[in-house]
């Protein structure tokens, strides 16, 4: 007990270290910031594995020892137990030496009151074993307390099965879902987000069409909802059934959990090189991290068009885009220099850079301009036209240089979170069985009671000895009340209550 | 009513309730030091007062908000002041007939209040669609109801370990002169402790109280150290299966809101700390050479991590629980 204690006392140490310091799994990006910030700290924690402190190889280390330590402890209480349950409750040989004794003067000889005896501790639930040998018996209540306790522990065992099964098989990964598109469960489609377990066996094809995004926002800017309405279909495409998937409200589907995880900006976008369209379809945008201060819808959102090949003379072009979904945002910024949240579309619009060179990447979450030139820059708002040469806004049917960017709509996407996990039942029904079995352990208390009647004169003189390892003072009420009910039950003589005299002058004969 | 009138309803009864616990909080320490019956029925009723007070506040604080009271810390602070007041009057006064720690509940009781209003006050409003489940009727009740048994009971071993230090003290003075010690209150039970049976070898479980008279009935001002140790032990077994339910309740809810029932966030770490200090406590107790002083200083310990649970981890460290502010 003292190693998985001491074992237990570590675990939670090291949580301590886990909590204070930022954690890969929970935020990559507060780590790199921490690690810019104190570089010889950092290196240090990273070498030590603070920065996953629970994902770290002496943290798996701690935790097997505290569950082969456990184990260790539980296997022989359990037999022991085992073995108590099926042997019947010991006899004593001197009664009068328990805490508890009293003795009560009867009408009914020592056999008959035994059996009698015997009934009314069977009536309190005492498991109860005549001495084969004289009119006595053993009686003992309260295994539950130990039953209790193991079932608790050994729950923790089977805690840890339950997570070992349902993270070796199961994963998590982000999607971003565009309005009115269509993902489908694929390794391909989770954008190298997953996060599997090493027995993780595959993808169930199972698709999910984004019908819309909803969100809605009190006047002060506080989220007051935000809702997926989608479609489920299955491998072959076929609706399964529609959902609206909410933050606390997640759609289930053979095993797979889907989340409201985030959403944001997807403006469709055409471009048009040449009269030729190059490229069409909604860019998923990121929105720019807010300075301190500053409420983070007031930010722009990101997106970039890269087009290898699509420049003059060949060379690869990239377009960066700068969405702002209500354009009071960034009159109010251009006027006042005072941020103001873009929680709806309004007169959307997105300010472009136009560069010509070579691209590094394919990228479209970033754009190294290292080897790129800016050709021009301009705006462009929802519905409308510009030119890619010179950024001037076009008339409708007006095709300027023949080159252009169009913006024809807003749509949002909406980011979940999808994982299985197999293990949470198993999971669920530990911690059920944690819950119930530490009641009995720490409320119900192990009991035990010997009679014997003796012979004496027309009837006999019933002994009763008791025994708590818990609770004695509720036990002491306890066993003055069952000493009455034996007493009545056997046809007491002359009332006698136990008195402390009676005990001193019993233990001393 | 409008919103905004129930907000002020239950600011106002806020206030009322705080200086109350103030009132009600000196006039136990007076009780304590004069030992004056009048100054304890006063001073309950002004506690009780205080209570009926603060409970208005809650109320009106829910129908201002048209939700659950408790969906942010100011909220959290008034349900956990609310609670810890009515245990001292309920558990520690009705059940137990100890007067003298009520003080004390009401001191945590202004102290959690004050900060709530300093420094936590947020108006009414909805929740936080990551708040809107019928989890937080659950789970966030279950913290609440563990924590101000938590907060009790570290009480109650603070004032264990003074009367112990007295005790001992007194006990030391007894040996070296020959005149019989002046007792504090004549409450010295120093048979409690030699009559604890030795625990079973490998008993993972606590051997529970050894109760003893002091914690049983006997209407004491100031109780024994086996006593108050035996009542300590009391409430915190009471409260470790309510913490327990707590962070199941909230493993549950994070699965349906985070899609994963653990994920070592700062909150479900704190709180796992916590459990394990507590759990750590229980064992003590069920361990010779652990019972009495050692095992109190373990509750105290996890008494402060209750205290970094909520207060710390919310404010300063940042993590999925950070909007609970």
């Amino acid at each position: 007990m003292r190693t998985a204690l001491i074992l237990l006392l570590l675990i939670a140490v090291a949580s301590v270290a886990g909590s204070l310091l930022p954690q890969w799994p929970n935020s990559a990006q507060r780590v790199a910031q921490y690690r810019g910030d104190h570089p010889v700290w950092g290196s240090l924690f990273e070498r030590a594995g603070l920065f996953d402190v629970f994902g770290s190889w002496w943290f798996v280390l701690l935790t097997t020892l505290l569950f082969v330590s456990l184990v260790a402890c539980l296997v022989p209480r359990t037999r022991a137990l085992w073995r108590a349950l099926r042997t019947p409750p010991m006899q004593a040989r001197e009664i009068d030496a328990f805490p508890s004794y009293a003795e009560v003067p009867i009408a009914a000889a020592p056999g008959a009151a035994i059996e009698v005896a015997r009934r009314a501790l069977r009536r309190h639930r005492y498991r109860v074993a005549r001495d084969p040998s004289r009119p006595a018996l053993a009686g003992e209540k309260g295994v539950a307390r130990e039953i209790g306790s193991l079932v608790f522990h050994w729950a923790f065992i089977l805690l840890l099965a339950g997570v070992i099964y349902g993270k070796g098989t199961g994963f998590s990964g982000l999607i971003a879902v565009v309005e009115g598109q269509t993902w489908v469960d694929a390794e391909a489609n989770y954008d190298g987000t997953i996060r599997s377990g090493r027995f993780f066996d595959g993808f169930t094809g199972i698709g999910l069409h984004l019908r819309e995004f909803g969100s809605d926002f009190l006047r002060s800017g506080q989220p007051m909802d935000f809702v997926s309405r989608v479609d489920l279909l299955d491998p072959s495409g076929s609706v399964i059934r529609s959902e609206d998937i909410r933050v606390n409200s997640p759609a289930k589907l053979e095993g797979l959990w889907i989340y409201q995880s985030s959403f944001g900006w997807a403006p469709v976008i055409e471009v048009v090189d040449r009269g030729e369209v190059v490229s069409s379809g909604p860019v998923v945008m990121d929105r720019d991290a807010a300075p301190d201060g500053v409420v983070e819808f007031a930010m722009p959102w990101r997106g970039i068009v890269k087009l290898p090949g699509a420049g003059e003379g060949g060379r690869d072009r990239a377009i960066e885009l700068e969405l702002w979904p209500d354009s009071r945002g960034l009159a109010a910024l251009l006027e006042g220099g005072e941020p103001q949240a873009m929680l709806v579309a309004f007169d959307p619009l997105i300010r472009f850079t136009v560069w010509e060179g070579r691209l590094t990447d394919l990228a479209t979450s970033r754009l190294d301009t290292t080897s790129l030139r800016e050709v021009s820059s301009g705006i462009v708002g929802a519905g409308r036209t510009a030119d890619l040469v010179d950024g001037r806004a076009l008339a409708e049917g007006d095709r300027g240089s023949g080159s252009t960017i169009s913006f024809p709509e807003l749509r949002q996407y909406s980011v979940f979170l999808v994982s299985r996990d197999a293990g949470v039942s198993l999971v669920l029904a530990a911690a059920i069985l944690i819950l119930v079995g530490l009641l009995p352990a720490l409320y119900s208390s192990r009991r035990k009671i010997w009679v014997r009647a003796d012979p004496d004169g027309d009837g006999a003189v019933l002994r009763v000895g008791g025994l708590a390892m818990q609770r004695k003072p509720q036990f002491a009420e306890e066993f003055t009340r069952l000493v009455g009910d034996l007493a009545s039950a056997a046809g007491e003589r002359t009332p006698r209550q136990p008195e402390p005299d009676d005990r001193e002058k019993a233990r001393t004969p | 009513m409008t919103d905004l009138q129930w907000a002020r309803i239950s600011n106002d009864a806020f206030n009322v309730a705080l200086f109350a616990y103030i009132a009600a909080m000196v006039g136990y320490f007076a009780f304590v030091a004069f030992k004056r019956d009048i100054l304890w029925q006063v001073s309950r009723a002004i506690a009780a007062a205080g209570v009926a007070a603060n409970l208005i506040s809650i109320v009106a604080r829910g129908v201002a908000a048209g939700r659950v009271p408790w969906g942010n810390m100011y909220e959290y602070s008034s349900l956990l002041a609310l609670l810890v007041v009515v245990g001292a009057l309920v558990v520690l006064e009705g059940v137990y007939r100890v007067r003298s720690l009520t003080g004390f509940a009401l001191m945590f009781s202004v102290l959690t209040m004050a900060v709530a209003v300093s420094f936590l006050y947020v108006g009414p409003g909805p929740l936080v669609p990551a708040l809107n489940s019928y989890w937080i009727k659950i789970h966030v009740q279950a913290a609440i109801w563990g924590s101000s048994l938590f907060a009790l009971g570290g009480i109650t071993t603070i004032a264990y370990l003074v009367i112990d230090r007295h005790e001992r003290r007194e006990a030391r003075a007894a040996r070296t002169s020959a005149s019989p010690p002046p007792i504090m209150g004549g409450a010295i039970d120093l048979d409690a402790d030699a009559s604890r049976p030795p625990g079973a070898p490998g008993d993972l479980v606590p051997d529970p109280a050894e109760e003893t008279e002091a914690a049983h009935g006997t209407r004491r001002l100031v109780p024994s150290a086996a006593g108050l140790d035996v009542l300590a032990y009391r409430i915190f077994a009471l409260a470790f299966p309510i913490w327990t339910f707590a962070v199941i309740a909230g493993a549950i809810w994070a699965q349906e809101a985070w899609g994963r029932y653990w994920g070592w966030d700062p909150k479900e770490t704190w709180s796992f700390i916590t459990w394990v200090i507590f759990a750590g406590y229980l064992h003590a107790r069920a361990t010779n050479g652990w019972k009495g002083r050692r095992a109190a200083v373990i509750a105290l310990a996890g008494f402060a991590s209750l205290l970094v649970t909520y207060y710390a981890v919310n404010l300063w460290i940042v993590g999925l629980h950070s909007y609970a502010k």
